[in-house]
């Protein structure tokens, strides 16, 4: 008769490398530049006051060794700011808190009294990023946008 | 290599229904946190994974800006010794942030006043109130005296009046220019005068800093966390002169054919008090004229007061008043308006 032990091994493999994100705000500020002409750059925030202009971005990379499908960067758009229109390509915005996404120029939105206009950038609520092909091992990216704080 | 490149397909319907929402002028109050979180959802090999998730923080600071505005557009107009004359200015705190606002009314020296003239006097006794009742005008006992404005919200307008005594021996067309001065101070406590703002210097902190962004608007100094406007006072006083003439108006050998001044004669004694055209009405005006010793006073013609006159003539329309006592005439003309002209007439008979 043979005894059988059976020991459950938890295999404690290694943390796989997975997709990473980097996210930044910085605040744009006009400085003197050669010449005389202002230069807009971007810094650390810094005495960040309404009306000030944000860039929010966002570096993904995938360090894993599998392809990542179906990525979808949502990014609400925070309180205190309003978005102002300038977002890396393929953005597509919410006015409805994230109900539905679609172009700026084709969405709508009520007004108080009931009628509809078209919406603007001010009115949006969610940003979007859908890619449509996958994320390859090892590639990386950046996507933006921009807001006003209000 | 285009690594973002989205279809069409994932677009929506063309009608996405939001709600806009006003921001406030004064913007995101300071000390917010903006908080940006952004999600990652996607697949491996067809399998969802865990979301991805990112975040970052920063606080609002606090933008100091206010704005200190005379209200009506013109200057008070006062009378000489006019006690608490009241002029209007407005005190808009357009700040992310509640503030407290220690306010300074002071005297022009000089110079072009507000609303046109040159300052030379100087009011005094000069108070500043704020306009309790938010009423828009002065309520003395119910507006209250003050030396700051408390706990002012971003956005807000607050009523102040400068109030102050003007001196007398001031002539129409003098102007007394007033400055207010409103300078930001803390706000977090309400009842007592926070501390004056600084800006915060070096980089910037986790907690709120303080940015002033007051402008050069109106003379102001940019960026000092102060801001003032000017109003003024311009005098209209009366421009009074009396003139007293009189005419023979009968005697007892000629009668009333070419009178003349000989014992027994009637003489008409007429004060004209005149009031300079765009004077103020002079009011109350008390001519007292004591009589010559060589005369009489005739009681029976009596004191005529508030008549007319035509060139130099002094018509015969005044109304019966006044006294004599003392052998002095007294009578009190209610008002004269400027340019006007207005009489006190009576009688004697030569001893």
């Amino acid at each position: 008769m043979q005894l059988i032990t059976l020991v459950a091994a938890a295999a404690l493999a290694p943390a796989a490398p997975q997709v990473v994100l980097t996210s930044h705000i910085a605040v744009e500020r006009s400085v003197p530049g050669t010449a005389g002409k202002p230069v807009i750059t971007y810094q650390e925030p810094r005495q960040v006051t309404p009306g000030d202009r944000l860039g929010f971005t966002l570096d993904y990379a995938n360090r894993s060794a599998r392809a990542a499908q179906n990525f979808v960067v949502t990014n609400p758009v925070p309180q205190g700011v309003a978005f102002v229109g300038d977002a890396s390509p393929g953005a597509l915005v919410s006015v409805d808190g994230g109900k539905s996404f679609g172009e700026l120029a084709e969405l709508k939105v009520r007004n108080a009294g009931d009628s509809l206009r078209r919406a603007v950038a001010a009115d949006v609520t969610h940003i979007r990023w859908t890619f449509e092909r996958p994320i390859a091992p090892g590639e990386h990216g950046e996507l933006r946008f921009e807001a006003v704080v209000k | 290599m285009d690594r973002k490149k989205l279809g069409a397909g994932v677009s929506l319907a063309a009608l996405a229904l939001g709600v806009a929402s006003p921001a406030d002028a004064a913007g995101t109050t300071a000390g917010s946190t903006i908080v940006n979180n952004v999600t990652v959802d996607y697949k491996v090999g067809g399998i969802a994974q865990n979301q991805l998730s990112a975040s970052n923080s920063l606080v609002v600071d606090r933008k100091v800006n206010m704005t200190v505005a005379e209200v009506g557009n013109s200057t008070t107009t006062v009378s000489p010794g006019q006690t608490a004359a009241v002029t209007t200015l407005t005190v808009t705190n357009s700040s992310n942030a509640t503030l407290d606002f220690g306010l300074v009314a002071s005297n022009r020296s000089g110079g072009a006043a507000a609303h046109g003239g040159t300052d030379n006097f100087d009011v005094s006794n000069v108070k500043v109130y704020v306009d309790t009742n938010g009423n828009g005008s002065y309520d003395a006992g119910t507006d209250q005296q003050v030396d700051y404005l408390d706990q002012v919200a971003a956005d807000a307008i607050v009523t102040v009046f400068v109030v102050a005594d003007v001196p007398l021996g001031r002539s129409t067309g003098d102007v007394a220019g007033v400055r207010l001065t409103a300078t930001a101070a803390d706000g977090s406590t309400a009842g007592s005068q926070g501390a004056t703002l600084t800006q915060t210097v070096g980089a910037n902190s986790a907690a709120m800093d303080t940015v002033f962004a007051d402008t050069a608007a109106g003379g102001n100094v940019a960026g000092d966390g102060i801001g003032f406007a000017e109003d003024d006072y311009t005098v209209l006083g009366a421009n009074v002169t009396a003139t007293k003439t009189s005419r023979v108006i009968s005697d007892p050998i000629s009668g009333t054919a070419n009178p003349k001044a000989v014992p027994g004669a009637s003489i008409e004694y007429c004060i004209a008090v005149a009031n300079g055209s765009g004077s103020a009405a002079a009011s109350n005006v008390v001519v007292t004229d004591l009589l010559p010793t060589q005369t009489t006073y005739d009681s029976s013609f009596g004191i005529k007061l508030n008549g007319t006159v035509t060139g130099a003539t002094c018509n015969a329309d005044g109304v019966a008043g006044g006294t004599f006592s003392s052998n002095a005439v007294s009578g009190t003309i209610s008002s004269v308006a400027a340019g006007d002209t207005r009489t006190v007439v009576f009688r004697v008979t030569v001893n």
